[in-house]
């Protein structure tokens, strides 16, 4: 599938800012399975510069500042991006390593480790305890595939967990989250992690985009879709393969990555310090728009 | 007799070691430097050490030299602490050290640079990746933050102690921002000036040459097309423990001192908000944490540092030592793998030994550290986490096996280390020369050659017996450390600055200590114009309490009121008559309650803030003063329990104090900008306070009698009543008072001479308007001047129907509003840079074990 992308991200700030950094990371990656072309992106008011670098997770990122008095910034990165039918995650013979088998395999192979490790290990966002390990225990057992683990413990999540934009912060806690049984997909991602972690296994945050279906015979509305989140975990002798937890598919053509990290705090999508007074109001409006 | 306590001294000494010691070789000998030592300070006697000791103690307080202490008895500022008795170590040994240590930065360099670049010591089975990855110091946006020299690690401390076997150990590293270079330059001052007959029959090795070395490499690293670099020395601000050697080392090495919001990045070069507009700066030595350099790309929550400061590092506009993310060395668990590390870089053995260290995270540690707990310290592998080390020795048996258990649930997260016996040496405590444990600080420099060994260090030795508490936090007695020979083997090195002598020919001074400075100028005069008038009030109280009658008169009534307005604590004696029936109750509270804004106290507590804050503007005479002031601040606070008398004579101290604060700065402060600066925030109070004084005490009319007694309060409150006496003689009469005290042109404390020097002083600050014109606090100056140059006098004492002086209240209102005009006006020119700094993303803690 083809896409046209627009991020579209608009601050209105109640006392005008005189100076502002930012650093976003909203271009979507280059994949084997996935091209983007004609990314570009403009900001109101524009900066002097804007300059590319690319982050220790080969994600890229674009910072600029902004330094003459402002009361709105328009962020709005614009892409056209193609999936191909064929993708991640989703091989047409099911990587059949047992989860005692991908155990023994990270423990002894050591290159392996150390390119892996900090996905095994707790990141900022991402610790675990007892409760969290019991939450997934049903789901690993060492004599099935790990791949079937991992979808079932996204099974698991999508089953019992509500899906309730509102309730959680970037900074609500897993625990908060699993004792409430509901959340956002950054939520699902983050639990899914934590709990795969917990297990020794390898698991990575995914950050991008899904294009969203309209009800049947319905018109889409503009600004519907939204930035997305769901993980990836690697399994040995297959490679990194993604899970989407919060619906609880495997990641297909509809699915854009846009960049990946321990967790959310290594992807934010747009970060910023402002030196004000006041207060500002935030609106997202993201198009993942199929070009036929 | 003398030779016989000679042999006391040191064999008294020599009696009470029981362990080994600094002043005995490996045969039990005394070594020759410190039998040196022990004859000099036989000589000196014990009396005379001790009394040398206090001399140290105060000196160092009038120096201000402190380590802030948080939660400490002391509150914030804790005065350091110096052993007169310095520690030795020969020549020859210290050349030993030294290239240990060398070796030691070299390696840790070599690692810094792998880490950050191919972690070659990863693939290659060296060290564990966790010690990388799992590493709270590995900063994932500094990967591609180099200087642009060959050494990445420029500063470097390491702590060392002697172990058993007579050889220093390495016992921790300071790599992101190291201390204590400054205190020990510090001490060294100190020492020399105060006891320098200690150095008797010795030559100890000079500290300088390490702060040239440190200079040179600083100016290698700045762009080298200018002539004068705009180096910065960035502290996280007063409220942090070594404040104090931030400012020192300042303004001894010649940069800014200045903290994260005095910078700015603007288009990837990093700027100084100066008042004179912004200035480039080309290299920063940073005083502040890795993770709080840049709150873009590190931690969010950080106030401390400067936003973008990682982007303008990478564009190459900016060199910051050391680079950020150089804390990664400070993990603890490198400590375990140095000597496979300089095996795999280096081909050789550590020259000098690492603290014997384990990391849990391998199974065959673990099992070693689980099976000799009790021999063990166990430390977080991460320096960052709060967990403080925990000693095996002094757990039960079960809090051994849950120590254990612990560690093994997560074993990466731990360490262990010998728990290492230290030499002690010899300390003054409490009139004795007794036996403490001691460890020692040594500081590096990259240079041109490798690396600079200050020759010299920071030892610190524990103040309690048989227990070694090293920190300062916990309270610990520094020393001067004396790399000692015979005689000069070597010719000193003559060390050349390859550039300009002057590093900064022009030091810019940062908008905030423009501010402070102004603040300092202008809580000082608040301060002195409330005791001035207070004293005054408080003798025609006790002289109408004394020999006056029943009647409490109008004329008390109406200083009292202008006490009030003069220090703006309404409502005060403005609406309670009851204040006014027992007016000590209050007038104590104007006093000493430091939480009530406008008291004597508060506005001293803000004087002594702002002094504080910008430290480095003064010289020692000045510090000695402020010392005074701080001690009777202190005194003020307990003010309740103090009769009038003692309150008055305090007070009186403290005004000559200040009085003696304005005459050293007047008298020695260069006539740059921050002296005009001072002097302006001294006149906008000043006339502010007189204006307010003459207004309450003469805007309304009043019988003969109590005029007379307000005329003479008033001529006092200007410092005119001599002179007053000598034209009038004793006829008071309030024409002629006006005259003098508002048109007298000679007199510095008249309106019209304060204000012509106001509007001189105005002058001379750094104007953005072009050519000769007037900026407006310049405008709004002239105006105020020539309102009162223009006065009549005659006509300002005519009262109306109401007995209200209306033209002479109305001239002084309109003073008021233009002085403060000037002052909101300079604010604006100078110092609108106080913009608080907000990030979009709420705080996020990732040190926090929540889940």
């Amino acid at each position: 599938m083809k896409y046209k992308l627009t991020h579209k991200t608009e601050y209105k700030y109640a006392e005008p800012v005189n100076n502002y950094h930012s650093l976003l990371c909203l271009t979507p990656r280059i994949l084997p399975r996935q091209l983007c072309r004609d990314f570009t992106i403009s900001i109101e008011p524009e900066p002097a510069r804007i300059i590319e670098h690319i982050d220790f997770y080969g994600n890229t990122t674009h910072y600029f500042s902004l330094h003459s008095p402002h009361k709105t910034l328009t962020v709005l990165a614009t892409s056209v991006v193609e999936r191909l039918s064929e993708t991640t995650g989703d091989p047409s013979e099911k990587s059949v390593i047992t989860c005692e088998e991908a155990r023994l395999r990270i423990s002894e192979d050591r290159p392996l480790r150390v390119s892996i490790l900090e996905y095994i290990l707790p990141s900022p966002l991402v610790k675990w305890d007892e409760e969290i390990r019991d939450f997934a225990k049903d789901c690993f057992q060492d004599g099935s595939s790990l791949y079937s683990c991992v979808q079932a413990l996204c099974s698991k999540i999508f089953t019992q967990f509500d899906f309730v934009p509102d309730f959680s912060t970037v900074n609500t806690p897993i625990k908060e989250v699993l004792a409430a049984r509901k959340g956002v997909c950054q939520d699902f991602s983050h639990l899914a992690i934590s709990c795969i972690r917990a297990f020794g296994f390898p698991a990575r945050y995914v950050s991008g985009y899904l294009e969203t279906l309209p009800p049947p015979g319905k018109e889409k509305l503009q600004g519907s879709d939204a930035s997305h989140a769901w993980i990836s975990v690697f399994i040995p002798d297959y490679g990194w393969c993604d899970f989407d937890p919060t619906n609880n598919v495997v990641p297909g053509e509809r699915h854009i990555v846009t960049a990946w990290g321990r967790d959310y705090s290594d992807v934010t999508p747009l970060k910023g310090i402002i030196f004000s007074y006041g207060k500002h109001e935030l609106k997202v409006e993201v198009d993942v728009i199929p070009i036929v | 007799m003398l030779t016989e306590t000679s042999v006391n001294l040191l064999q008294s000494y020599q009696n009470g070691i029981d362990s080994y010691d600094e002043i005995l070789d490996v045969n039990g000998r005394v070594k020759p430097h410190w039998q040196a030592l022990f004859s000099t300070m036989e000589k000196l006697g014990l009396d005379e050490l001790q009394s040398r000791n206090l001399e140290i103690i105060s000196k160092l307080r009038e120096n201000g030299v402190t380590y802030n202490v948080y939660d400490g008895p002391d509150g914030m500022n804790r005065p350091w602490q110096l052993d007169p008795i310095p520690f030795l170590i020969e020549q020859k040994e210290w050349n030993v050290i030294s290239k240990g240590l060398q070796q030691r930065a070299l390696l840790l360099d070599l690692t810094l640079r792998d880490i950050y670049g191919p972690r070659n010591l990863v693939k290659d089975a060296i060290i564990p990746p966790e010690l990388v990855f799992d590493n709270s110091g590995f900063c994932r946006p500094c990967t591609d933050i180099k200087l642009p020299s060959s050494s990445q690690l420029t500063l470097y401390a390491a702590d060392m102690a002697r172990g058993p076997d007579g050889r220093m150990w390495v016992l921790d590293n300071r790599t992101q921002a190291p201390s204590g270079s400054g205190y020990s330059l510090e001490n060294r001052v100190v020492m020399s000036k105060l006891i320098p007959e200690l150095a008797d029959g010795m030559y100890v090795s000079k500290l300088s040459p390490y702060f040239n070395s440190l200079q040179n490499t600083v100016l290698r690293l700045s762009d080298k097309s200018k002539d004068a670099p705009n180096i910065v020395y960035l502290t996280p601000g007063p409220s942090n423990e070594a404040y104090f050697e931030h400012a020192y080392l300042a303004s001894y090495l010649g940069y800014t001192l200045a903290q994260g919001d005095d910078l700015m990045v603007r288009n990837g070069v990093v700027w100084l908000k100066s008042i004179d507009g912004l200035q480039k700066v080309d290299v920063i030595i940073r005083r502040i944490d890795d993770d709080w350099c840049d709150p873009l790309e590190l931690r969010e929550d950080s106030r401390l540092g400067v936003p973008g400061l990682l982007q303008a590092i990478r564009l190459g506009n900016v060199q910051v030592l050391n680079p950020p993310g150089s804390s990664v060395l400070e993990n603890h668990s490198f400590l375990a793998f140095m000597d496979n590390i300089s095996l795999y870089f280096l081909g050789e053995k550590l020259i000098m030994p690492s603290v014997a260290t384990w990391w849990c995270g391998q199974t065959k540690e673990m099992n070693y550290v689980a099976e000799h707990i009790d021999e063990l310290i166990i430390k977080k592998a991460n320096r960052r986490s709060k967990f403080r080390s925990i000693y095996g020795r002094l757990l039960s048996q079960s809090e051994r096996a849950d120590l254990i258990s612990m560690i093994r649930l997560n074993p990466r997260e731990y360490i262990a280390q010998q728990e290492v016996s230290l030499s002690t040496t010899p300390s003054l405590i409490d009139g004795n020369i007794v036996p403490r444990y001691a460890a020692l600080r040594a500081f590096l420099v990259a240079d041109e050659k490798g690396y600079h060994v200050m020759q010299g260090g920071l030892t610190r030795s524990s103040p309690v017996k048989d227990r070694f508490v090293i920190s300062n936090q916990y309270g610990g007695l520094s020393k001067d450390t004396w790399i000692v020979s015979d005689k000069t083997e070597e010719v000193q090195e003559k060390i050349v600055l390859t550039t300009p002598a002057a590093v900064n020919k022009h030091i810019s001074l940062p908008s905030r200590s423009a501010e402070n400075l102004f603040w300092v100028g202008r809580y000082c005069e608040r301060t002195m114009a409330v005791i001035k008038f207070m004293n005054i009030t408080i003798n025609v109280l006790n002289l109408d309490r004394n020999f006056g009658g029943s009647a409490k008169q109008e004329h008390i009534k109406i200083l009292l009121q202008s006490l009030t307005h003069l220090s703006y604590t309404y409502p005060g004696f403005i609406e309670k008559e009851e204040l006014l029936q027992d007016p000590y109750s209050e007038i104590i509270d104007l006093v000493s309650n430091s939480s009530r804004p406008g008291t004597i106290a508060a506005n001293i507590g803000a004087f002594l803030n702002s002094v504080g804050a910008v430290r480095n503007q003064w010289d020692l005479e000045t510090w000695r003063i402020v010392d005074l002031i701080d001690k009777g601040y202190h005194e003020l606070m307990n003010a309740s329990s103090m009769n009038s008398n003692n309150i008055q004579k305090t007070l009186e101290g403290l005004h000559n104090n200040m009085f003696m604060f304005l005459g050293i700065i007047s008298e020695s402060m260069p006539r740059d900008i921050s002296f005009f600066l001072l002097e302006t925030g001294k006149l906008i109070e000043r006339i502010m306070s007189k204006v307010s004084v003459i207004q309450s005490n003469f805007g309304a009319k009043n019988s003969e009698s109590v005029e007379n007694e307000l005329i003479e309060a008033t001529l006092i409150n200007h410092h005119l009543l001599v002179s007053y006496r000598q034209i009038y003689k004793s006829h008071l009469s309030i024409e002629a008072m006006l005259d003098l005290i508002m048109l007298e042109r000679t007199h510095p404390f008249s309106l019209v001479y304060m204000l012509d020097e106001l509007k001189n002083n105005l002058g001379k600050l750094p104007s953005n308007m072009r050519g000769e014109r007037l900026n407006e606090a310049q405008k709004l100056a002239l105006e105020a001047c020539t309102l009162v140059k223009l006065a009549d006098i005659s006509a300002l004492i005519t009262y109306d129907r109401n007995l209200e002086r209306k033209e002479l209240f109305h001239l002084l209102s309109e003073i008021s509003r233009l002085i403060s005009s000037v002052s909101f006006t300079l604010t604006n020119m100078y110092f609108s840079h106080t913009m608080m700094q907000h990030s979009f993303i709420n705080r996020m803690d990732s040190d926090k074990d929540e889940i």
